[in-house]
């Protein structure tokens, strides 16, 4: 291995402390020390302390006597120690000659190495500079996996949007087709986010089911690609044929989810397949495909679905024109556009004026 | 440093070799050092802290001159302030103070010899 210590080959690197009564003392530290990293001295221990505290990163290591007048090194170092400071920047006791009780209290408090005076340069060098290049080393270390961390999670971030945007492409484009506008799965999205996350229909589901239902009721029409543009975006009424087939768009959007893969293998796709099989039944179970009926259809369904005949009232339509809020409401309370649950209507009409704010631009 | 000053040293009880060694060679540090040395209070505070009674200022000074002794390689003077500092840790009084009557001539002998460098 390397022998990246030894003297002469050290560039300067760092401040080091010096805490020693004995002005004798200091010089001969400082003459050790200097050629290899910036001295600084301290002549008793509170006048240590007191430069520690004002900086607690400016040094890479401290020499800490252990009798001096003032305030002694272990008093020092207990303060120190309360403050962790020493797991940050190694602390080195040097001394006369020191009991085992106080290595052993001195340890106790993270002291990196005790060392004996008089001092040996060459060793009290080698030990000091090992410490302080394995304390930088790990400060990179650490702060290298910190930043990579940070990497990881943008990046996980940045294939959750990638994957938001092109569900909400597909949704668009489907729309599009039926010449919709695009607002229509964004808003979709939003008042469905809004019912689950404040008012109590959403009791019992926790902020990421939330976040993943808002964004499978993006998919709700996604089956609509199945359906011919004859009907899809025929001006007048449909036929009783046409209807059955425009019916089928709940039944081909489920299948075309379970067709994917990536999305089976995600806590969306329940959900997303859910909402599009399902966001046409009727609480009285007068809807379809399966004619379910009451709490028979989850809520997330019930949900979507009355986003989806409140986004249709207020907006402009191949076949319709705009209805006014007044009238979109007055539409939904009568059951003109299918049947609710009371409490799922209860909720949404005390949301209602926070939902009217996202067609205001 | 010519070789006679540097037995007068020797004969004082200075191991020059070893300061030197632990000031990386630095001679001109080693005879800054020894002039500071005959500045060091702790003697005076020793030998008065002897003559007071005063057992904790006695270990203070006794240990700290100590330290500096060892750091400048004055070994005779070390040996006995170490025997010292042990006898005043053992709560030894009367030993710690009748070796006084060694480490004062020692002391002379060493500041007598930084004196006439």
């Amino acid at each position: 291995m390397m022998d990246m210590l030894s003297p002469g080959e050290v560039t300067a690197s760092g401040r080091l402390l010096i805490i020693d009564d004995d002005a004798i003392n200091r010089a001969i530290l400082d003459n050790i020390f200097s050629p290899y990293y910036e001295t600084e001295e301290a002549e008793d221990g509170r006048e240590g302390l007191d430069k520690i505290l004002a900086r607690p990163d400016a040094y890479c290591a401290v020499l800490l006597d252990v009798i001096m007048p003032e305030m002694n090194g272990l008093e020092v170092l207990e303060r120190l120690h309360s403050r962790s400071f020493p797991e940050r920047t190694p602390v080195f006791l040097i001394t006369a000659e020191a009991s085992d009780e106080t290595m052993r209290r001195a340890y106790d408090m993270g002291v990196m190495d005790v060392i004996s005076k008089p001092v040996v340069p060459y060793i009290v060098l080698k030990r000091v500079q090992s410490v302080i290049e394995l304390y930088q080393a790990r400060k990179r270390l650490s702060s290298t996996v910190a930043s990579q961390q940070t990497e990881l999670l943008e990046q996980a971030q940045k294939i959750i949007r990638l994957n938001q945007g092109m569900i909400e492409a597909l949704s668009t484009a489907i729309e599009f087709r039926s010449e919709e506008s695009g607002d229509h799965v964004r808003r979709i999205h939003d008042i469905t986010w809004h019912l689950l996350t404040y008012t109590p229909l959403g009791d019992g589901l926790d902020a990421e089911t939330v976040r993943q239902i808002a964004l499978a009721s993006i998919m709700h029409d996604v089956g609509k690609i199945a359906i011919p543009d004859a009907i899809l975006n025929k001006p007048g009424k449909l036929t009783a044929e046409e209807y059955e087939i425009m019916k089928t768009h709940t039944t081909q959007g489920a299948l075309l989810l379970e067709r994917i893969p990536q999305l089976r293998e995600t806590g969306l796709y329940s959900y997303a397949a859910d909402i599009a099989r399902h966001h046409h039944e009727r609480w009285d179970g007068r809807g379809y495909p399966d004619g379910l009926r009451g709490d028979e259809i989850t809520i997330w369904a019930q949900v979507v679905s009355l986003a989806d005949v409140y986004d249709a009232l207020i907006s402009k339509r191949v076949y319709k024109a705009a209805f006014t809020r007044e009238t979109a409401l007055e539409m939904i309370r009568d059951g003109a556009c299918g049947v609710f649950s009371p409490r799922l209507l209860e909720h949404f009409f005390a949301a209602e004026d926070k939902l009217f704010t996202l067609y205001r631009h | 440093m010519d070789e006679s000053k540097k037995r007068d040293l020797l004969a004082a009880g200075i191991d020059v070799d070893g300061a030197l060694a632990r000031l990386m060679g630095n001679e001109t540090l080693f005879l800054r050092l020894l002039q500071k040395f005959l500045a060091d209070k702790n003697y005076a505070k020793l030998v008065n802290a002897l003559e007071t009674g005063d057992a904790e200022a006695a270990l203070a000074a006794s240990h700290t001159l100590k330290g500096v002794c060892g750091n400048l390689s004055m070994t005779a003077l070390f040996d006995l302030l170490t025997r010292q500092v042990a006898a005043l840790r053992a709560g030894q009084w009367q030993e710690a103070v009748d070796m006084l009557a060694q480490i004062a001539p020692a002391y002379e002998r060493v500041s007598g010899a930084i004196r006439g460098l």
